[in-house]
């Protein structure tokens, strides 16, 4: 099967390999993985808590070429937005830029998968962190 | 060739039988069936003793391992459930998986100081694959009583899980060399 030049691009270059603290408030992580390959797929966000903008994002995947592609693809589109415009991101946007064969489709729900799973885990931290900051105000 | 490996060891179908008993019925139908009996009988019959050793040996194998027997029992009356073939990651077992994933790539890269990590990952695995066979032991007790298709998709969920950490424990045994 031939790859597009775009998901070959990303698979030899690909962007924003790596990971954040997992501790950290403004640092939303998420792992998911696809049962039609055994792919493993982790992708973090930090986000600025002033103004709600992914600063950083980081990946680290574990499966084919589009995997890989889709997630660098992902974290690519993810620096600069918002944690609500992050969610808007559709995996049919992945499949459109990266030409990926209806094959392997499920890599890109596996990449909206993660920035999902990244961004609910920032939201329940933040969340999370909120009331602890008002005990401690009390 | 679809005769049911249970009713040919005149047996109901279930889960968690008595590996014991399975044998001593093995060994009075390899008696029963053994071509050597039929060496003076007509061509039919000995084709017959034949077949039927052929389907004794190949029931016995699939029956008297746990594993076997319930992916046959699944075949037969689990109709719509999935076997996962091994690459269904387990939602629970994710962040670990990825993280043996992690330390298998240092190693490969030279990395020695992941031999540890993998080391502990594949022991907590095999860990976990001795709960998971409890688990099993006891559905496969529910479903003899029971029968449900609830119990079987319980079984075959054990099961994709149990055929992944093996492949995990595996790829991480190759990858430490002992």
């Amino acid at each position: 099967m031939a790859y597009s030049d775009k998901v070959l691009d990303h698979y030899n270059n690909p962007r924003n390999v790596g990971s954040l603290d997992k501790g950290a408030a403004n640092v939303g992580t998420g792992i998911v993985g696809a049962p039609e390959c055994g792919d493993v797929m982790k992708l973090q966000v930090r986000v600025n808590d002033a103004t709600g903008i992914i600063e950083e994002a980081k990946f680290k995947t574990f499966g084919c070429g589009s995997a890989i592609a889709s997630s660098s693809l992902a974290t690519e589109w993810l620096k600069g937005k918002t944690v609500d415009e992050a969610l808007a991101i559709k995996n049919t946007d992945i499949v459109n830029e990266l030409s990926l064969p209806p094959v392997k489709i499920h890599c890109s729900v596996l990449a909206e998968d993660a920035i999902k799973a990244a961004i609910t885990d920032y939201k329940t931290k933040q969340g999370a962190a909120q009331p602890a900051a008002e005990a401690l105000k009390a | 060739m679809n005769r049911d490996y249970f009713s040919f060891f005149g047996i109901e179908p279930q889960l968690a039988l008595d590996p014991i008993s399975l044998q001593q019925r093995f060994y009075e139908l390899s008696r029963q069936w053994h071509p050597d009996r039929f060496a003076r009988r007509p061509a039919s019959e000995q084709m017959e003793a034949l077949d039927n050793t052929a389907l004794l040996n190949d029931a016995f194998r699939t029956l008297k391992d746990p594993v076997e027997r319930a992916e046959y029992v699944l075949s037969r009356y689990g109709r719509g459930l999935e076997d996962g073939a091994g690459k269904q990651v387990p939602p629970d077992l994710l962040e670990e998986v990825f993280e043996m994933n992690m330390a298998l790539d240092e190693l490969k890269e030279g990395d020695a100081s992941a031999r540890p990590q993998l080391e502990s990952a594949r022991a907590n695995f095999t860990a976990l694959l001795s709960e998971i066979d409890a688990d099993l032991e006891r559905q496969f007790l529910r479903w003899d009583s029971v029968k449900n298709a609830e119990t079987l998709s319980a079984v075959r969920t054990l099961l994709n899980k149990r055929k992944y950490i093996v492949n995990l424990v595996n790829t991480a045994t190759l990858a430490l060399g002992n």
